[in-house]
């Protein structure tokens, strides 16, 4: 399939208007991921709001009977390693910035693997806890708590992943050694890409600061 | 180069294929039926749900609160999750999230010919307009076929059609279906179409979301559906617990329902949002862009924020039923009160997604019947800021009797009443316009007139539910029924109705029948006034809601109410016949621009090229300079300089 070919009948574009789809698209890379950032707020806002208002009603005594906790060992291993996941990716953009794109690689694996890892522990910890769900409000925030950190987990590893397996297969098309660096459009996304990833990355690092304080230290 | 879903992408396309390279199409992207369609996705639901509700007997089938109950809410929840998940697979909105796992670049579409694309995932924005009235009008006729049933059972207080359980099941379905039609009636069909025409873009920012909205809205339609066969919910559409916890397998069907069509619905904001703010075309600074775009940013930063909130409520209701956890559960440490709050931190600015476009589109609408400039169009603009800010600072006001604290009532009364002054803006924007203009009164206008007519009483009476003693004194009765029934149905709806006659000539390139538009347009106004204006008295004389008898001495204004709801139904065939008319039996082709509308969206060809317009445009100017000539054209579209409104080569309408 030819270039000529693709475009649609009546179609034609000028350099101004290939650069403006461009621009918008990158935008759109920046604002997306801040609105996404902006939309799990209110998800983990929700989780907040329901511990606090279940904690403060202390109905029947159930909040919390006998200060049970879940797992800490757990707890700590998956925020550490949630954290570290985080930095992994905030010290890979940073070094892809400065063109060390097989150190962004590797931090990126690197996250992966602490992402992957932690995802798995959440799930072995939420069939694993040592309370029935309903048996006090804590017990059923941290089972609310720990379906979202899942799906947290999740998307963060798939972003993640995919961009990592961009990044190599652009290698592949292009033939060249850091086609993530170059000025080509796939290579400008990209790059848009990876920021609004690390920044998604470090909320989640963030939000799970809060909410590990909020569910085992507290 | 071509712009197609992802730019980016086709660059590298172009770096490994050569010119002369054989490409070969993969199955799930042709154009024939050998490809992902309704079909597939159907296929796909079926054996989603079979495949669930088998691992979930299997998961759960030992635990003992289920073994000998006769009911298992896990798999009740996972037949329809994975019926879900089936769906999309089937459809194909899941073909490019797992090619991303192994670093795939988007596919390019290959847009099917002929009415097939319509039911298919397509990611051009046109297409999804369209397959979105369709949907919606699911929607509309399901719960409205519903509320024949309602107004059915409540022409006689003594001899009933329904027991007291299937009546109070069939007001649950018809509130939910309504309040999950009515988020994105707007937002959907229209938004999705012409947001990108009326900005000047060729694209939405992401395509394949604005698709997977739509399919996951039509998911969302067969899960809240598939309460009824299970046994309903009892709890109507607001879902309080502690009935919610009680209630059988339907509840599960609801609960999932407004987390599948919450996916939907965040998907549809952020699509919209982010298009916004990014695929203005040149020149579109944010004091030119259309009133109705305005309404729609505000709109999708409602859906975006407040929707994940709901989305936790039924997320923690579905652990209730599934997972066995407490959070409604005030006997277990849980709190009742809990699902109140977040359902309604949700459900008010609910109220202004639902409201927000309805004023977008009068805005947009009157100029162009009055041939005169939208008047204080930044206080429009405001105004819709100011709504949707406001809106997150009144949930309280739904719990005046109920899980708050007394001292907070002034509070949330008074943030309540703010709600109205930007409110009120809009209105008055609306009034500023009809102020000494000649009116053209098509059918669209008619529409948008009486939105006002019908909102003023909506609003009006809004304004004495925010008062903590009024509100204490109707609350739960029909006069709440009515109040939001004029908000939502006379608001929304009259507005809908309006956009569909005024843009339709645009998407479908026929006009509507003026005459069967009429009609339409005087029996829809008078029987709506006449079915919900007798209910604010019905409520004040003390007839509470969801319930299938009352007093013997109402029923003379529930008898009038009824017959004039079902002549309110009619008025809908009225318009099914009209479209179907204008449609297909007796097409007359719409000329280029019949309303001499200024828009943006009014300038490119009909029906509209897949790339919208030849040029990206420059624009020069607000659309809303009607009745001034000489004025700026509003657009340069590269076919030469611009020339000034009111002279014979303008690109565009006479102003006048």
């Amino acid at each position: 399939m030819t270039e000529a070919s693709k475009v649609p009948k009546g179609m034609s574009e000028t350099p101004e208007e290939r650069e403006f789809e461009l621009r918008a698209h990158i935008g759109s890379l920046w604002s997306g991921g801040r609105l996404f950032i902006g939309m799990y707020t209110f998800l983990l806002a929700s989780l907040a709001f329901s511990y606090f208002y279940l904690r403060s009603s202390n109905n029947g005594l159930l909040w919390r009977p006998n200060h049970v906790t879940a797992p800490t060992a757990y707890g700590w291993t998956i925020y550490s390693l949630t954290l570290l996941a985080a930095l992994m990716v905030i010290y890979g953009q940073w070094r892809l910035r400065k063109g060390a794109v097989i150190d962004w690689q590797v931090a990126g694996w690197t996250a992966f693997g602490a992402g992957l890892l932690a995802l798995f522990l959440q799930v072995w910890e939420f069939t694993a806890v040592p309370f029935a769900p309903g048996s006090s409000g804590y017990a059923s925030s941290f089972i609310g708590y720990a379906v979202i950190n899942i799906g947290t987990l999740a998307i963060s590893v798939y972003w993640l992943e995919t961009t990592l397996a961009r990044s190599l297969r652009m290698r592949k098309e292009f033939g060249r050694a850091t086609p993530e660096l170059s000025m080509h459009a796939s290579a400008q996304s990209f790059r848009a890409n990876v920021a609004s990833m690390t920044y998604w990355m470090g909320f989640v690092a963030l939000g799970g600061t809060l909410l590990f304080a909020m569910f085992y230290l507290l | 180069m071509t712009i197609s879903a992802e730019p980016t992408t086709e660059v590298v396309t172009s770096a490994v294929v050569p010119p002369s390279s054989p490409v070969k199409t993969p199955w799930s992207q042709r154009s024939g039926w050998l490809s992902q369609h309704l079909g597939t996705a159907i296929v796909g639901a079926v054996l989603g749900y079979v495949f669930g509700h088998w691992l979930g007997n299997y998961v759960a089938s030992g635990y003992t609160y289920i073994a000998n109950s006769g009911q298992n809410s896990i798999a009740d929840a996972l037949a329809l999750i994975f019926m879900t998940f089936g769906w999309l697979l089937g459809i194909g909105a899941l073909n490019y999230p797992l090619a991303k796992i192994v670093g795939r670049s988007a596919p390019e579409e290959v847009i099917a010919k002929g009415w097939t694309k319509y039911v298919r995932y397509s990611t051009d924005h046109k297409v999804v307009g369209m397959q979105y009235i369709v949907g919606v009008l699911l929607f509309l006729f399901t719960g409205g076929l519903l509320a024949m049933a309602i107004r059915t059972e409540l022409l006689n207080p003594t001899t009933h059609v329904f027991s007291a359980d299937t009546y109070i099941k069939i007001v649950s379905e018809h509130g939910t279906i309504m309040m999950m039609m009515a988020t994105s009636i707007i937002v959907g069909p229209l938004g999705n179409y012409l947001v990108p025409l009326m900005i000047g873009a060729r694209r939405m920012a992401f395509p394949r979301i604005e698709a997977f909205s739509f399919w996951v809205f039509i998911a969302g339609y067969m899960v809240i559906f598939s309460a009824l066969p299970y046994g309903g919910f009892p709890t109507g559409w607001t879902g309080y617990a502690p009935l919610q916890t009680q209630a059988g397998p339907g509840m599960v069907s609801y609960l999932l329902g407004f987390a599948v069509i919450g996916l939907g619905m965040m998907a549809a904001g952020f699509n919209i949002a982010v298009t916004i703010i990014n695929y203005r075309a040149p020149g579109m600074t944010w004091s030119r862009v259309p009133i109705f775009v305005w309404s729609l940013l505000a709109t999708a930063a409602l859906l975006t924020l407040a929707t994940p909130v709901l989305f936790a409520g039924g997320l923690f209701g579905l652990l209730d039923k599934t997972a066995q956890t407490a959070f409604y559960v005030t006997e277990h440490g849980g709190s009742s009160f809990l699902w109140e709050n977040l359902f309604w931190f949700f459900g008010h600015p609910e109220v202004y997604i639902m409201a927000l476009p309805g004023f977008g589109i009068v805005g947009e609408l009157i100029p162009v019947f009055c041939r005169k400039p939208l008047f204080a169009y930044k206080v429009a603009a405001a105004g819709m800021i100011g709504v949707a800010l406001l809106s997150f600072f009144v949930w309280q006001h739904h719990l005046f009797q109920s899980g708050i604290n007394p001292d907070m009532r002034p509070l949330f009364m008074l943030t309540t009443e703010l709600i109205s002054i930007p409110t009120g803006f809009i209105f008055l924007v609306g009034m500023g316009t009809l102020y000494r203009a000649k009116i053209r009164f098509e059918v669209p206008m008619l529409f948008c007139m009486a939105v006002f007519f019908n909102f003023l009483i909506g609003g009006i009476t809004g304004v004495f539910l925010s008062d903590v003693p009024v509100n204490v004194t109707v609350h739960g009765g029909f006069f709440v029924l009515s109040h939001f029934h004029y908000t939502i149905m006379g608001g929304l709806l009259f507005a809908f109705m309006g956009g569909l006659y005024y843009w339709l000539p645009k998407m479908t390139g026929r006009m509507m029948n003026k005459k069967l538009g009429l009609v339409h347009f005087w029996t829809m106004l008078v029987f709506f006034n006449l079915t919900f204006f007798p209910m604010f008295i019905i409520g004040l004389l003390g007839q509470p809601r969801r319930v299938f008898t009352y007093a013997k001495n109402l029923q003379g204004l529930n008898d009038f109410s009824s017959v004039s709801a079902f002549l309110l139904g009619a008025s809908f065939l009225v318009f099914l016949v009209n479209f179907m008319w204008s449609m297909y039996i007796n097409p007359v082709m719409a000329p280029a621009n019949p309303w001499d509308s200024l828009g943006l969206e009014w300038q490119t060809a009909t029906p509209v090229p897949s790339y919208n317009f030849e040029r990206i445009p420059v624009i020069m100017t607000d659309p809303y300079h009607y009745g001034e000539v000489g004025a700026p054209a509003l657009a340069d579209f590269g076919d030469g300089p611009p020339a000034p409104l009111g002279s014979s080569s303008t690109t565009g309408s006479d102003p006048a």
